[in-house]
């Protein structure tokens, strides 16, 4: 059974939204998933690494994957840290207070650092809309709603002027001759 | 030599801007002999170049050490290898080779278009020889490869170390083709947007040349990611690193190309976007160039930093302000008749796909410039690193993944839902299979479910694609399959080549998989025969060892490998310590197999208590992203080739030429 809005919607309007709403879903929602899991998944130590840059200027990488000296030697203040009872955080801020706000490998997601993470979605999601809306347009520049129906249907048909209608007959009856 | 090769640079900026002028005044007052006069002065500017690049690698292979050039990128004990390679180690030789590439390329667009396309011509000189003088201009007053020291020292300072790595010969020339090659279908964009020829001369003409760049830009990136992986000894290929980015955006928004050219041919939709990608390409390319050359973002690979960043900003500037003008001025004579039948269908599905590929462009210049509009809006300059884009990337990824499932089963126009599910249900019980499959072996990583699930996903997609073809055409010929399947490969080139594409694609992205989620390490400190464990590999210390070469002294901890209680043989990660630089370089030993990578590191030697400090990584199934990345290459290779219909489109296409200007 159908929940009653997807019935109260018509049988275009539910090809035209549902369908690309559905698809995206289908897109989006596993690594949203993925996003959640993996977070929880990480250790203290190897957190702190991820969230550090090395600032051996050998390279640019984290901690956790740097293999320099100073590498190390960070690695080895982080466990030292962790180990006295320090959060997660606690260590990244230490660190931050020390080396600037450079030393973070990403930026916060609160403050001003937030609108380095929405605006890649956003704009996805802006122009996402805006192709919708003008494949929408170029569905009925022609005259036929954009359906999902793949024969030519009901409402292709009803679409059609008559002398359309004809022709598209006569090709139809001369394609069943052929065959 | 050098002053032979100052001349030649000389005379070549003077031929090169006699280009321009004469081309473009040609085409305004339809003088032929102007426009012939400019060709000439291309092939001129060409061999004036050639003989420049042969004084520099003179110079160079001479141990000429009074040229500042010389005496910084190359010493006298340096492999002959890497003399040649040195060529492109450092700001200016870099800027010249750029050049020859440049130069070489429209040479050889005028030879090919000796016949053709002769109303287009003479802008596409226009703009390739702006473009040559702009380079020209630079190596000539600002990265002088030819400067004299005031003393020539006994011996130079030699090649940086991490560019003494074989894929350093192939990696940059690889890139060099990529963003230069994307100057040609920009050339020709300007030229129709110019000349008011609007139809799709343009881009059936730069077609197989766009899918060129594509191909060396990709295949230079994939280079890039090798040489990270076996020289920077961190056991990554790709860091996010800004000049990385660099190359990957341009490659994004050309893959865009490629895909919404093809509703253009079919439909005559998206003229304005196809345009608009082109001429976005080329930017994005100079803007990547920017990044690497001035400065403005510290990163690894900046080892040419200079001060003609400005000089850059500005050619930057002026090309998209000539470009977007051009484009506004036309948009008028661009309005085509977009139609979409269904929102069912393959036209739907690039549209997306393109949607998807500028999404990521965008994303990831965004996080690369993020930096600066931090520093400039806060004063704080905020680092955006690895995981920002990997959590940013990863779901566009899979959208553009499970994209690449679908659209080959989805039919041009409109597709029958009914069919659709048809088609894509022997797909989809493959994806749970294979997901089960994973799980009854224990895999609980989510991310690699659902990558490892869209994988099989698409590769079934795909190879089913190949199949229902060959069967449809062994129902028309009566061929047998592999007959029918060749001879349908055979005739449609572009489509299977693409479809070997997606295949590539899908391998790279197993093999990130695979080496991402389930990564081990394991570091140890050991004395002689002591052993440490990563995964299901134990390594056993034996010995130091150590070479000794003209160009640098080798000291390396041989480890025996064992998998289980079976010896498979020996490792000797080490360091280099070149004899003109300072700093040791790392050498890391792998041992390779289809399944995974034992990757180890000597990271510390101790002489005094003879320790070694080691490191190991095990990287699971990462040989699959260079195995997929020469499927990429080889599937690209095949879409460039031309079948039968474009052989018969370019009869066609000559056969106008000839009768309009019969006429």
């Amino acid at each position: 059974m159908r929940p009653e809005f997807v019935r109260a919607l018509s049988r275009n309007a539910r090809a035209n939204i549902l369908l690309p709403v559905a698809a995206l879903m289908l897109s989006l929602a596993p690594p949203l998933v993925v996003a959640s899991v993996l977070a929880a998944e990480v250790t203290p130590q190897q957190e702190v690494e991820g969230r550090l840059m090395c600032y051996c200027g050998c390279s640019d990488l984290t901690v956790r994957v740097c293999t320099c000296g100073t590498a190390d030697a960070i690695r080895a203040e982080i466990a030292g840290r962790l180990s006295d009872g320090e959060s997660p955080g606690q260590v990244v801020a230490s660190f931050v207070a020390r080396h600037g706000a450079q030393i973070r490998s990403a930026p916060l997601k609160s403050g001003f650092d937030l609108v380095a993470w929405v605006t890649p979605f956003v704009a996805l999601i802006l122009a996402g809309s805006a192709l919708v809306v003008l494949v929408r347009r170029w569905g009925k520049a022609r005259g036929i709603p954009v359906t999902a129906s793949g024969s030519p249907g009901a409402e292709a048909a009803g679409a059609r002027t008559p002398e359309e209608r004809r022709a598209l007959e006569r090709v139809r009856r001369e394609m069943r001759e052929k065959r | 030599m050098a002053d032979f090769g100052t001349l030649c640079l000389f005379l070549a900026l003077a031929a090169s801007g006699w280009a321009v002028i004469a081309s473009l005044n040609g085409w305004r007052a339809r003088l032929g002999e102007l426009v012939l006069s400019a060709e000439r002065a291309v092939y001129a500017t060409w061999a004036l170049v050639v003989l420049s690049v042969l004084s520099l690698e003179y110079c160079i292979f001479t141990d000429q050490f009074g040229l500042e050039y010389v005496a910084s990128y190359s010493n006298r004990a340096l492999p002959k290898i890497y003399k040649f390679t040195a060529l492109w180690g450092g700001q200016a030789g870099s800027l010249l080779f750029w050049e020859l590439i440049l130069i070489s390329y429209a040479s050889l667009i005028v030879l090919t278009n000796r016949r053709r396309n002769r109303s287009l011509l003479p802008l596409v000189v226009t703009t390739l020889a702006f473009v040559s003088t702009f380079f020209l201009g630079l190596v000539n007053f600002m990265a002088r490869p030819f400067v004299r020291l005031a003393f020539s020292p006994e011996d130079g300072s030699g090649l940086n170390p991490q560019l003494q790595n074989p894929f350093m010969a192939i990696h940059p020339p690889c890139l060099y083709l990529g963003y230069v090659g994307l100057t040609l279908p920009f050339a020709f964009a300007i030229a129709a947007l110019a000349t008011g020829r609007l139809d799709d001369t343009w881009f059936r003409t730069t077609r197989r040349w766009t899918i060129l760049s594509w191909f060396f830009l990709g295949t230079g990136i994939l280079l890039g990611g090798w040489w990270a992986y076996v020289e920077l000894g961190w056991g990554g290929y790709w860091a996010w690193d800004p000049v990385e980015n660099a190359s990957l955006i341009p490659w994004l928004t050309c893959t865009a190309f490629l895909h919404s050219v093809m509703i253009e041919e079919r439909k005559k939709m998206l003229r304005v976007w196809n345009l608009a990608l082109v001429i976005m390409s080329f930017l994005l390319a100079i803007l990547g160039t920017f990044i690497t050359r001035s400065g403005v973002i510290s990163s690894v690979h900046s080892f040419t930093k200079s001060d003609i960043g400005p000089v850059f900003a500005g050619f930057l500037g002026l090309s998209t302000l000539v470009s977007v003008g051009l484009l506004l001025y036309r948009l008028p004579d661009l309005k085509g008749e977009h139609r979409l039948d269904s929102f069912v269908s393959r036209e739907s599905t690039f549209l997306f796909n393109n949607l998807l590929l500028v999404g990521a462009a965008f994303a990831v210049l965004w996080g690369t410039l993020f930096p600066i509009l931090s520093e400039a809006v806060r004063g704080v300059k905020i680092t955006v690193g690895p995981p920002f884009f990997n959590e940013v990337m990863v779901p566009i990824a899979f959208a553009l993944v499970t994209l690449a499932g679908i659209c080959p089963v989805i039919a041009w126009r409109r597709a029958s839902p009914r069919k659709l599910v048809e088609k894509i249900q022997i797909p989809f019980w493959a994806l749970l299979g294979g997901v089960v499959a994973l799980l009854l072996r224990g895999v609980r990583d989510v991310y690699a479910l659902v990558s490892f699930g869209l994988a099989v996903f698409v590769i079934a997609t795909t190879v089913m694609e190949f199949v229902w073809g060959a069967r449809s055409r062994q129902k028309v010929t009566g061929q047998r399959f592999g007959g029918a399947l060749l001879s349908l490969v055979d005739r449609n080139k572009r489509r299977y080549g693409g479809f070997t594409v997606h295949l590539g694609f899908i391998l790279i992205i197993i093999g990130v998989t695979g080496s991402s989620a389930f990564r081990q390490e394991a570091t140890a400190s050991l004395k002689r025969g002591e052993s440490f464990s990563v995964g299901r590999y134990r390594m056993l210390f034996e010995d130091m060892v150590s070479r000794d070469s003209p160009n640098a002294e080798f000291m390396g901890a041989r480890l025996s490998i064992f998998d289980g209680e079976r010896g498979v043989g020996t490792l000797v990660p080490g360091q280099n310590f070149y004899k003109a630089g300072q700093n040791p370089s790392t050498e890391v030993a792998i041992h390779y197999t289809l399944r995974e990578d034992l990757y180890t590191i000597l990271t510390g030697f101790d002489p005094h208590e003879g320790r070694a400090t080691l490191k190991a990584y095990l990287n699971p199934l990462i040989n699959w992203i260079w195995i997929g990345g020469g499927v990429l290459i080889l599937g690209a290779w095949f879409a460039m080739l031309p079948d039968l219909r474009d052989r018969r489109r370019d009869a066609e296409a000559r056969l106008l030429e000839v009768e309009s200007r019969a006429a």
